[in-house]
């Protein structure tokens, strides 16, 4: 009954020393666990969509946790981008700190009733039973962080099947673990799901799969979020977007897009857009819903006049520029975002009003 | 001395040794040479800081109101804007490893950075608090208005 879960290091970009190291001290306490199947890939971003990596993580069918150095919110629609899809594993390490000083109250999650005013792509989208679960590696710098946090969620995924509900609040009794964690050896189920490329874990050390990169460069969308609105589309001169079989939006030519522009994240009318390796936490897929809204001080700090539209329309002139493009200004792309925006803004008001309400002004 | 301005029931304090921007940025230094800083005003916005970045490098030359950096707390960003026309000289490395000295010691360790520059246009404390009664309005406007408009 003991189900494996599939581990997932995704390594730094930029090979850190310090970087390699905390992968290498997670990996290696992984090794001792029974119950965990661990893969290390190169950066999950810059990963070829038909190499060796993305094949593996495709043939992945149990539950998934995948450490990586971006927001969990990237890692799991870079993922989904490749069909790797699951339920959403709430990972600790996600939970706000709750820093001694902050004592503001927290802010509520916005109603379900206002967060679904318009039906996101993710409602048309079948996803599996299993979980996934993301881990931001930037989250924590000692290794038993993570390895504590993967053993949680290892007792999480055994024990769901039995006792549903009361194990997941309450706290499991030792011996229950450890039997959980360390099976008796004739209680592991283990053939290698279906299609499963990942080799057979017997005495296996870490699956390390070796596959040059190079840095990309591309808009991730979050499904979650994402109306289908067709604005990126409208917005993008360098066809990086297109649709499906299905109308639905697709980032199509990942790689026509500009190194460094993040123009259409801040077109897109409900914050879908992610570039995961953007500078700005907001748009490199920074927290959930509450938290990627913020107020906006620039005007009060001396910003003129700049909203995201005009920042998004001056950022795309100047890749047509360096490209030797004619400049488009605000006349192309642009025409249908207020009437669609105004509809988005209305499950914002809640969220504002709360941070207002938590500023205390 | 300190001088109060009132944000509702919060006291920001405003030391009297320094000069300010209407950008709520302190200034503090000699004429032509001046290292900034956020006022009580624009840390009690912002609140707890946990990203900050800079667009510019010292020996970079700037228009007063260029954008030169970005901000985030965990509830507002914000982008930074010069407050002066001048040269950057000098950024307050520190804060990139850890920003949180600009809510601990904001008038000391949580300087941003400095400039050469004409500070003809920074204002005393007392004309600054003038300044903040007309503000403190449209503050509070703007950051109710960005659910308005
Ligand atoms: S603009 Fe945003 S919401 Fe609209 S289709 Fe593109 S990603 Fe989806
Ligand atoms: S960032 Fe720029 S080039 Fe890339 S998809 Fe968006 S608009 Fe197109």
């Amino acid at each position: 009954m003991a189900k494996r879960v599939a581990v997932v290091v995704s390594q730094g970009q930029s090979h850190h020393p310090a970087k390699r190291q905390l992968e290498e001290e997670i990996v290696a306490s992984l090794l001792g666990e029974s119950s965990v199947d661990v893969t290390v890939i190169p950066h999950l971003y810059d990963l070829k969509p038909d190499g060796s990596a993305i094949l593996c993580l495709q043939g992945i069918a149990q539950e998934l946790i995948v450490l990586s150095w971006m927001f969990p919110r990237a890692t799991r629609w870079i993922l989904g981008r490749y069909g790797v899809l699951g339920q959403e594993g709430a990972s600790l390490l996600d939970q706000p700190s709750d820093d001694a000083e902050d004592e503001e109250a927290e802010i509520p999650e916005p109603s379900a009733e206002l967060q679904d005013a318009l039906p996101r792509v993710i409602e048309s989208i079948e996803i599996p039973k299993r979980k996934i679960y993301c881990l931001n590696l930037a989250n924590a710098k000692e290794p038993s962080v993570f390895v504590d946090e993967i053993r949680r969620i290892v007792t999480e995924a055994q024990v769901q099947p039995l006792q549903p509900i009361d194990w997941l609040q309450g706290k499991p009794k030792p011996e229950q673990v450890k039997r959980m964690l360390d099976p008796a050896p004739g209680n592991v189920e283990h053939q290698g799901s279906g299609n499963g490329s990942v080799t057979d874990p017997q005495h296996d050390p870490a699956n390390v799969i070796e596959e040059t990169t190079e840095r990309r460069w591309y808009p991730v969308i979050d499904m979650s979020r994402c109306t289908n609105c067709m604005e990126c589309i409208d917005f993008c001169l360098f066809g990086v977007y297109g649709i499906d079989q299905a109308d639905t939006i697709l980032v199509e030519q990942p790689d026509n897009c500009r190194k460094g522009c993040p123009a259409c994240s801040r077109v897109c009318p409900e914050n879908a857009i992610l570039f995961p390796q953007h500078k700005t936490p907001a748009i490199a897929g920074s927290g959930d819903a509450t938290e990627a809204i913020k107020i906006d001080l620039s005007k009060l700090f001396g910003s003129p006049d700049v909203d995201a539209v005009e920042m998004a329309v001056r950022e795309r002139d100047e890749q047509l520029l360096i490209a030797g493009r004619e400049t488009v200004g605000d006349a192309v792309g642009i025409a249908s975002r207020s009437a669609s925006h105004a509809a988005g803004d209305a499950d914002d008001l809640d969220r504002l009003i709360d941070q207002l309400d938590a500023l205390d002004l | 001395m300190n001088l109060v301005f009132k944000m509702g029931e919060y006291e920001a304090n405003f030391p009297a040794d320094r000069k300010y921007a209407p950008n709520h940025m302190w200034a503090l230094g000699t004429e032509g040479s001046w290292r900034f800083g956020f006022s009580a005003y624009a840390v009690r916005l912002l609140q707890d800081v946990y990203f900050l970045d800079w667009e510019v490098a010292p020996g970079m030359q700037v228009e007063q109101g260029k954008h030169i950096g970005d901000i985030e707390s965990s509830k507002a960003e914000s982008t930074l804007h010069a407050p002066l026309a001048g040269t950057i000289t000098s950024i307050n490395a520190q804060l990139l490893q850890d920003p949180s000295a600009i809510n601990v010691d904001k008038y000391g360790e949580g300087w941003l950075f400095e400039m050469d520059a004409s500070g003809d246009a920074l204002l005393e404390p007392t004309a600054y608090l003038e300044h903040l009664e007309d503000v403190w309005e449209v503050t509070q406007k703007t950051i109710k208005g960005q659910f308005n408009q």
